[in-house]
């Protein structure tokens, strides 16, 4: 009974999650986690611990080898093609990658996840070059991607992540190559956009922003998952723990 | 201005212009369009052939009787008088022969006359004998079959030889019609064919935006659309090449078979409307393009997560 409240209540929820490429071994196993609406968490691990391979679950790019993975309370196994797409029209991805696409400039890959919902241009058209002047980025709006440096290409893949405001939104390393200040701007948008009801994963390698915001951390060690609550903040459920 | 330039980017997220499997394609389809367009010529000129012999073919034909020789002129008279009974009551019994007439003596004289001229007794010479058959519109005669059994029947006799000959070239442009309509399908099946792997080569090549279409929430129709447009526009411009050359082409061979003299290649004349067919090739190419582009992308992502 219990579980069934949390899966129908959680963004994300797994239960006995194996994830393998291929036929290599088990990268990940056993995770069980339940992320609430609304919450905000650190996903930390040393390199290679499956960080990014735990957020292509939720981001639905792929599926566990085992157990089951629900995202906004629909069991990613039995849901079809179009169910899929509709649900990653609800999240936001930052890659660590950045996954831009080279050929279009800015505005337009700013532009990509509500020209796909079907979005009036004119409308994209004002929000994406709104969007841009916040990341700072209003005299590259019509550069082609490729001639932008690393930073200015992760702030346009903040900005194509956010652009739709997500419900749930994935953020692998997404500081990793800008300033302080402006990872640190960047940061306070994640927090902004959480205060609106966004329930927020960021996988990061930074000490310096995990102690910085005081949020629970996801740490991924030897294939399994743990959660751990920042030492001044008490008043968490001790249901997402791991046993 | 600007709003319309961002519109057209919107359509072109997966870059398919720079694609190598694009240039093979159009090339392809102009080839294949070319070679597409002759042979409807081909098919359209021998059906409009057809029809016109088939029409003189139909209705009517004549069977000559042979007079016998012989010394005695009265006997070889009598003789092949029999001869021509005997063909008479066969050709009434073949099926689809309405009636059986023989030509008389007066009306042969008359289409006589002219080569023989007015000095030359007819009555002197050994004059072969014609009968007029009439044959039911839509009996299906066989005219080989036919003229070897009248000649079974009577050595005298025979059938004309100008509709043997018409009907064995109908037998031929016949056969010649199915074969260009296979060659037709095989064309057909080929492009589609090359659609279908030149579409899976490009989802290959642009499987990274595709990815990212996908995460970002596009269902699998958004990108099929676009792959559609883009096949539609090669395939277009493709088709538009092919019958441009098609159609110099195909108006230089029949100039050269309407100099061909005795008029039966001429009657493969191509109509307005065979020649708007063939112009309307590309649109026909385009439309079957864009669909099999359209399923190809939709059946091959559904293999995806
Ligand atoms: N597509 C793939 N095919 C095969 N193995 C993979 C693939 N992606 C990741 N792996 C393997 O899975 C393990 C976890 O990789 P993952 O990228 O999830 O780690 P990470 O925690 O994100 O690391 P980093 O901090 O360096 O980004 C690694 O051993 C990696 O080699
Ligand atoms: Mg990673």
């Amino acid at each position: 009974m219990q579980k069934i409240t949390n899966k129908l209540n959680s963004v994300i929820f797994m239960q006995n999650v194996g994830l393998r490429y291929d036929k290599g071994p088990e990268i990940l196993s056993d995770i069980k986690m339940s992320l609430k609406k609304g919450s905000f968490h650190f996903l930390t691990g040393k390199s290679g611990a499956g960080k990014t391979s735990l957020l292509s679950m939720m981001y639905l790019a792929q599926k566990p080898t085992r157990g089951s993975v629900s995202v906004f309370g629909q069991n990613v196994n039995f849901a079809n093609r179009d169910n899929l797409a509709m649900l990653r029209r609800k999240i936001g991805v930052v890659f660590q990658d950045f996954r831009l696409i080279d050929h279009l400039t800015a505005f337009d890959n700013v532009a990509l996840p509500l020209r796909i919902s079907g979005m009036d241009e004119r409308e994209v058209k004002q929000r994406v070059n709104e969007m841009l002047e916040w990341v700072g980025l209003s005299r590259n709006i019509n550069s082609i991607t490729s001639t932008l440096s690393g930073g200015e290409q992760q702030r346009v893949a903040i900005a194509r992540a956010v652009i739709n405001r997500p419900e749930l939104l994935l953020a692998d390393e997404p500081t990793g190559n800008v300033d302080n200040d402006i990872a640190f701007k960047l940061m306070n948008l994640f927090v902004e956009l959480n205060k609106l009801g966004t329930t927020v994963v960021i996988a990061t390698h930074s000490e310096k922003l995990i102690s910085e915001f005081n949020y629970p951390r996801l740490h991924l060690q030897n294939k399994g998952l743990r959660i751990y609550y920042p030492k001044d903040d008490t008043g968490l459920e001790k249901e997402d723990e791991k046993d | 201005m600007k709003k319309t330039k961002s519109k057209k980017r919107n359509k072109n997220e997966i870059s398919l212009k720079g694609d190598s499997s694009g240039l093979f394609l159009e090339v392809m389809i102009s080839i294949a369009v070319f070679l597409f367009a002759i042979t409807l010529a081909g098919v359209l000129a021998i059906n409009s052939m057809l029809s016109n012999w088939s029409d003189s073919i139909l209705g009517a034909l004549t069977v000559q009787i042979m007079p016998v020789n012989n010394i005695d002129q009265g006997k070889a008279l009598e003789e092949t008088l029999v001869h021509q009974n005997k063909t008479m009551e066969y050709l009434l019994n073949v099926e689809g022969v309405e009636d059986v007439k023989p030509l008389e003596e007066k009306q042969l004289q008359k289409l006589l006359q002219p080569w023989l001229g007015d000095s030359v007794d007819l009555n002197q010479l050994p004059i072969p004998r014609l009968l007029d058959v009439k044959l039911n519109k839509n009996a299906k005669i066989d005219f080989m079959g036919l003229s070897e059994k009248i000649s079974e029947i009577s050595s005298q006799a025979s059938l004309d030889s100008h509709k043997l000959w018409l009907s064995k070239l109908i037998g031929f442009a016949d056969g010649l019609r199915n074969l260009a309509l296979v060659a037709l399908s095989l064309v057909f099946a080929i492009t589609s064919g090359a659609i279908v792997y030149a579409t899976q080569t490009s989802l290959g090549l642009h499987r990274y935006v595709i990815n990212i279409l996908h995460i970002m929430g596009a269902k699998d129709t958004y990108i099929a659309k676009q792959f559609s447009r883009r096949t539609g526009v090669i395939a277009f411009i493709g088709g538009a090449l092919g019958v441009a050359f098609a159609i110099p082409t195909i108006f230089m061979i029949s100039k050269l078979s309407e100099a061909i003299e005795g008029g039966i290649i001429s009657e493969a004349h191509l109509t307005e409307y065979s020649w708007a067919a063939i112009a309307s090739i590309p649109v026909f190419y385009t439309m079957i393009a864009m669909v099999t582009a359209y399923y190809t992308v939709k059946r091959t992502l559904e293999k995806t997560m």
